[in-house]
């Protein structure tokens, strides 16, 4: 039992304070996670904390389900719905060059149509870990574009929900058109009961896993978050979505404030274990293999979230400053980009796409937050008729 | 006439509330649902806020009385709030699902986790004056609570969450 500990502990210890270099310079604590597991992992020389990512398998999996069960838990329709038609308008622009560029992308690249699938959404859909953040400490909430930014993200946030629950029966290896159509089926049946509990049953949810107690309260939640995963998980479903259901029908609940509270913690630790176990899958010889391809991504991410925040910023009449800080503030890629990788690992998809992915996070996770605090320099390059005469921006109150 | 607030949802973090300043350029307050307080100042003419900072909860009420011009006036704070010294005797509501709903006085550690004393407990009609330890709160129980100002806010996410 020794190894194992020492590997674990020292995943633990290397990830958290190669992140805290990282804050130092401002940058987001996900690629340095991540890179941790790719310095003390088995391709690179060196320490080896860890030999085998499958070692991690079971603690990374909590990892990636209390990240979705967290994001459901806050998921707030009621946020999009009071902010109105433009805020949905700007989201839906934003995904649909977003993830379409990307679905255009990996089909150019070859790699296949399901392998295409998967960069569509690594590549189109921003962290909203990351992007919530860096308003935060770039200190713009107050701007008036933040709103705008909060709001394609709130979007992002359920067009990934979706994605997940349509790709995992798409990625499965069903054989024949019989047996996609059963497995289809089997998911829709799943997810339509899900909602229905989440609609109707809430209360009763609360009551399972409800206690005055933090104790019990944590060991029954995360209980049920962990045992739904894996049911999903069986009917192929994948255990992503299913824990992103829990959270959505625990939100509802009347303990929903506190369990917001007590994952944060446990969410922390397990989904650093997550980005770890991610860096061991990567070898570094892969991904100067594909570094064209994300080169390209890269750059067409970031044209494309341009064109997006100087649409939305038209949309609502803001200025060249505030579209510039729309489209480099979104540029930001991180966890979900992950996870979509992790799905295709787990469906044994080409083996180029998780190095492919974990690179360009790499690259946007630092590249985004860096560009974002630039916004204001950056943004006099790009040229003023863009913009209307009227587009007069500065702080309305 | 009193002045226009702005009033804005920031979908995932809380509330945008902005008012336009005197001499112009405005103040602009973000509430996140965490309770945090953010303070921004813009200067007229200026995109982006020359200050920021960043409260919390007990701080932002602090400030809040000092602007409004009650907190050296210590006997008129708020109509149900009374502060003699360093010694504050306040009303807290209890809600549907506040942690301390269905639990009792001893199994909350009340005293020595929050350092605040329930003096009272108005439920319904009834006063309980002096509650002993293994009184059990309700929902919408009104509880007379004694103690410092300063563990007022420890005591609240204790007890109302």
């Amino acid at each position: 039992m020794g190894d194992p500990l020492v590997g674990l502990g020292g995943a633990f210890l290397a990830a958290g304070l190669l992140a805290r270099l990282g804050r130092r310079l401002g940058l987001p604590t996900i690629p340095f996670f991540m890179a941790a597991g790719i310095i003390f992992g088995p391709h690179t020389p060196g320490i080896v904390l860890v030999d085998d990512a499958h070692d991690l398998e079971l603690l990374a999996a909590l990892g990636l389900i209390l990240l979705l069960f967290h994001l459901g838990l806050e998921f707030s329709l009621g946020d999009l719905v009071s902010g109105g038609r433009r805020l949905l308008a700007a989201g839906t622009i934003y995904l649909g060059l977003n993830v379409g560029g990307g679905l255009v992308f990996g089909l150019a690249l070859g790699w296949g149509t399901r392998e295409a699938l998967v960069i569509a959404g690594a590549v189109g859909i921003s962290s909203s870990a990351i992007v919530t953040k860096l308003l935060i400490e770039l200190r713009r909430l107050a701007n008036p574009e933040s709103r705008l930014i909060l709001g394609i993200i709130v979007v992002e946030d359920i067009f990934l929900a979706l994605y997940l629950a349509l790709l995992a029966p798409v990625l499965g290896q069903a054989q024949g058109a019989g047996e996609t159509l059963a497995v289809f089926g089997r998911a829709f049946a799943f997810l339509v009961l899900l909602a229905l509990v989440a609609r109707y049953g809430a209360r009763w949810a609360g009551k399972l896993v409800g206690s005055g107690d933090d104790e019990l309260l944590t060991v029954l939640f995360i209980g049920l978050a962990v045992l739904v995963a894996g049911v999903a998980e069986n009917l192929g479903v994948s255990d992503a979505i299913g824990a992103l259901m829990v959270g959505l029908i625990l939100a509802e609940s009347p303990v929903a404030a506190r369990i917001q509270t007590l994952v944060l913690p446990i969410r922390d630790a397990f989904a650093a274990i997550f980005f770890f176990a991610f860096g061991l899958t990567i070898d570094p010889v892969d991904v100067v293999e594909v570094a064209g391809p994300v080169a390209g991504a890269v750059a067409l991410s970031l044209g494309l979230n341009l064109l997006a925040g100087l649409i939305a910023s038209r949309l609502h009449g803001f200025g060249r400053r505030a579209s510039a800080n729309v489209g480099l503030t979104i540029l930001g890629r991180g966890e979900f980009s992950l996870i979509l990788a992790t799905l295709a690992l787990g469906a044994g998809l080409d083996g180029r796409v998780a190095p492919f992915v974990g690179a360009y996070v790499m690259v946007l996770a630092v590249a985004g937050p860096v560009l974002a605090a630039q916004s204001g320099r950056l943004s006099r390059h790009l040229p003023q008729k863009l913009f209307g005469p009227a587009s007069q921006s500065g702080l309305s109150a | 006439m009193s002045p226009q607030v702005n009033e804005q949802e920031l979908p995932g973090i809380g509330r945008r509330f902005g008012m336009e300043c005197a001499e112009g350029g405005s103040a602009v307050v973000v509430i996140h649902h965490s309770g945090r307080r953010d303070l921004y100042v813009v200067t007229p003419g200026e995109e982006e806020p020359d200050c920021a900072v960043a409260l919390t909860d007990a701080q932002a009420r602090t400030l809040g009385s000092i602007l409004s011009g009650a907190y050296f006036k210590p006997a008129v704070v708020e109509e149900m709030e009374a502060v003699i010294g360093a010694l504050l005797i306040d009303w807290v509501t209890l809600k549907e699902d506040s942690p301390a709903v269905g639990r009792s006085i001893a199994e909350l550690e009340v005293r020595p986790r929050t350092n605040m004393t329930v003096a009272a407990i108005q439920r319904g009609d009834e006063s309980i004056i002096a509650p002993g330890p293994d009184e059990r709160f309700e929902a919408g129980d009104r509880l007379v609570v004694v103690g410092r100002r300063e563990d007022l806010s420890g005591f609240v996410r204790h007890m109302v969450g």
